[in-house]
């Protein structure tokens, strides 16, 4: 779970190489001139690799800023860990 | 690889005599991620340059393909899709799947199959091409289950078929192997339908990776192998010579030592495709002889050379195969079914690859077979290749008169009826001349090496002078054994390649070529771009000689001096061809 953050800043990095530390935090669709549609599939292509788990295209449309991205991820993550657990019980 | 490390590998910064790759990427789909791939897949393999990727519009591979100029480019990198053959083979256009459609999809292949080739057939003169055929799973536009072969499907396998046998054909392409392909990747794990959907990008992510990695392969291959030294007890055939006796030693079925067989049937494969074959095998000499004469042989007993069959070191055995050859260790692959055997050769020779034959393990030995299928490949073969054996046999000859370069007495190279052959055409382009820059060590201008990419462009050069040297005596031929290249300048030739295979050293072949420059030039003076190397020694003595002092870097030659230092030449210059 404390992986995630820096996780998901190194995917921001690659995508956006100009973007200092700071700026990756609070980079957004609205703020970024980089993001545009290419960067966008490039991004989600990315970070359901990295993450392995896949975004659902109904989401895309709201995953448009880093803050948001990282709460998607936290809670997916959550919700993976929480079915591996139950997984691991029924076995 | 990952994206993100492509996409870091992209990232990092070029240096400043980076020289700018040139690359058109034809695809009829959003090239995406594998524009990315294939990016840090050559900047990976080419770090001195600067790759950059012209990609062309969506869906538009028909008009990407025709607007790809040659001329601009170093490199181009064709990539086609079902879709790209008719749009109603891709998932995005909703035209019509129904059987009455069939004959229309096929008309259609059929009508851009030789558009594809004459488009191909042009770039193709200007710069290398690899080319990549449809890869994804057809979509299931057949009413068959899909487990029974359809005429549809049959019929565009046909297609794409005959139109990769016709463009690997033309000179200067490369196809992918679709089965090298298959054996990376599975069909089902190539397509993805939601890419495609959301960005017209229809590979995931993990076959982007894997497709770029082997289109990368074919563009900047490693150099092939060229000789391999075998053991011969429970490698070459089944069974301990000195034991069961030649009679007793297997490669068949019937004593279940049949991929001992299907080995010296690839070694034969091998050697008629240019690779030296050596045997090293601790054994009585003259048990060896009287297996190598049984009659079922799979391996023809000529094809090794030499044999060093004795109870010394294989290491030393090594030495010995390699200094008849005069190839580098790094040039070479020892097998043996012993683990020490292998360390013992490794242990003196560190660049010999060595491996162990799995003799109990027939599946690991075809594993071996590919495996070493892989490290002695190359795209074509050439004259030199199938003469290389004997040539070296008789090259064994001039160097018994009086071993060593340089050192091969008048007398004896009077009688030996030499002709040497001069050829300076650029067009059609020789592939041997860059083999032989990119494999040649002790006589090298300078050791440096050329990719495809590179060569082309430099032999682009209106003013760039290539010069091929063959060589024949009566001993048989060598083949093309020299490379020049350079440009005039004012009344300076400047020489900027110059190689010469060791087989042919020793007969003077050198003065021949610098004198064929100078009458071919009309130059006053030759500029030699001369770098000291590990390994040149040749021809810095050569130069030394001419030159009256040891040269450390770049030197200059003058008509007059050469004319005072020529040595006697024997040959007889049987044609010269210009281009």
């Amino acid at each position: 779970m404390d992986e995630i953050q820096p996780r998901l800043v190194r995917c921001f990095a690659a995508v956006f190489p100009n973007l200092s530390g700071d700026q990756i935090a609070v980079a957004s669709a609205d703020t970024v001139s980089a993001w545009d549609s290419v960067a966008s599939v490039t991004l989600f292509a990315m970070i359901e690799e990295e993450f392995e788990l896949e975004i659902d295209i109904e989401d895309l449309g709201e995953l448009l800023a880093f803050d948001k991205i990282l709460a998607y991820l936290n809670t997916m993550t959550a919700r993976t860990v929480k079915g591996h657990s139950f997984d691991s019980w029924v076995q | 690889m990952k994206l993100i490390e492509a996409l870091e590998i992209v990232g990092k910064k070029y240096s400043a005599d980076a020289e700018t790759l040139r690359v058109s990427l034809v695809c009829g789909f959003t090239p995406l991620h594998f524009q990315t791939f294939l990016a840090a897949e050559l900047r990976l393999v080419l770090p001195k340059q600067h790759v950059k990727i012209a990609t062309g519009l969506y869906g538009d591979f028909w008009g990407n393909l025709k607007k790809t100029d040659g001329s601009s480019l170093d490199l181009g990198i064709v990539v086609m899709e079902w879709s790209d053959l008719d749009p109603r083979l891709g998932l995005r256009n909703l035209g019509g799947w129904a059987p009455g459609d069939f004959p229309d999809i096929i008309a259609n292949i059929k009508l851009h199959a030789s558009q594809f080739l004459t488009s191909i057939d042009r770039i193709a003169r200007e710069i290398p091409i690899v080319v990549c055929f449809p890869t994804l799973p057809l979509p299931p536009i057949s009413f068959s289950p899909s487990g029974e072969a359809n005429t549809i499907e049959l019929e565009l396998s046909v297609c794409v078929s005959q139109l990769s046998l016709d463009v690997s054909r033309i000179s200067n392409v490369r196809v992918v192997n679709a089965q090298a392909l298959d054996r990376l990747s599975s069909l089902s794990d190539r397509f993805d339908v939601k890419s495609e959907l959301i960005s017209g990008f229809p590979y995931k992510l993990s076959y982007s990776s894997t497709l770029a990695r082997l289109v990368t392969t074919l563009v900047q291959s490693p150099s092939p192998k060229k000789g391999l030294i075998t053991d011969l007890d429970d490698t070459l055939w089944s069974g301990i010579l000195g034991e069961v006796g030649s009679a007793g030693v297997s490669w068949d079925l019937a004593n279940r030592s049949h991929m001992h067989g299907a080995y010296q049937r690839l070694l034969h494969a091998l050697s008629e495709s240019g690779v030296l074959i050596a045997a090293a095998s601790k054994n009585e000499e003259r048990f060896v002889e009287e297996a190598l004469q049984r009659p079922d042989l799979v391996l023809p007993r000529n094809v090794l050379f030499p044999i060093e069959a004795h109870w010394q070191p294989k290491s030393e055995s090594v030495t010995r195969i390699l200094k008849t050859w005069n190839i580098g260790a790094d040039a070479t692959v020892f097998i043996d079914d012993s683990a020490m055997e292998l360390a013992e050769v490794k242990a003196s020779h560190p660049e010999v690859e060595c491996i162990l034959f799995p003799k109990n393990d027939p599946q690991a030995i075809y594993d071996l077979l590919q495996r070493l299928r892989d490290l002695f490949g190359k795209s074509t073969i050439s004259e030199e290749d199938r003469i290389r054996r004997e040539s070296i046999r008789s090259s064994s000859i001039h160097s018994d008169a009086n071993g060593g370069y340089g050192s091969v007495p008048s007398d004896f190279l009077a009688q030996v009826e030499a002709k040497v052959t001069f050829t300076c055409s650029k067009d059609p382009l020789d592939p041997r001349a860059l083999e032989l820059v990119n494999k040649t060590n002790q006589f090298n201008l300078n050791g440096k090496r050329q990719n495809e990419v590179e060569w082309q462009r430099y032999l682009k050069g209106p003013d760039t002078i290539l010069m091929i040297t063959a060589y024949q005596d009566k001993y048989g031929p060598l083949g093309k054994i020299a490379v020049l290249t350079g440009r005039m300048k004012d009344k300076a030739f400047f020489l900027d390649t110059w190689v010469m295979s060791c087989r042919a050293f020793g007969r003077h072949i050198e003065y021949r070529c610098i004198e064929k420059l100078f009458n071919l030039t009309n130059a006053s003076t030759i500029i030699f771009d001369f770098e000291p190397t590990e390994k040149n020694g040749p021809l810095c003595d050569f130069l030394g000689e001419l030159l009256g002092v040891t040269p450390t870097g770049g030197c200059v030659l003058s008509k007059e001096q050469f004319e005072k230092k020529q040595a006697v030449v024997f040959q007889q210059v049987l044609e010269t061809s210009h281009g």
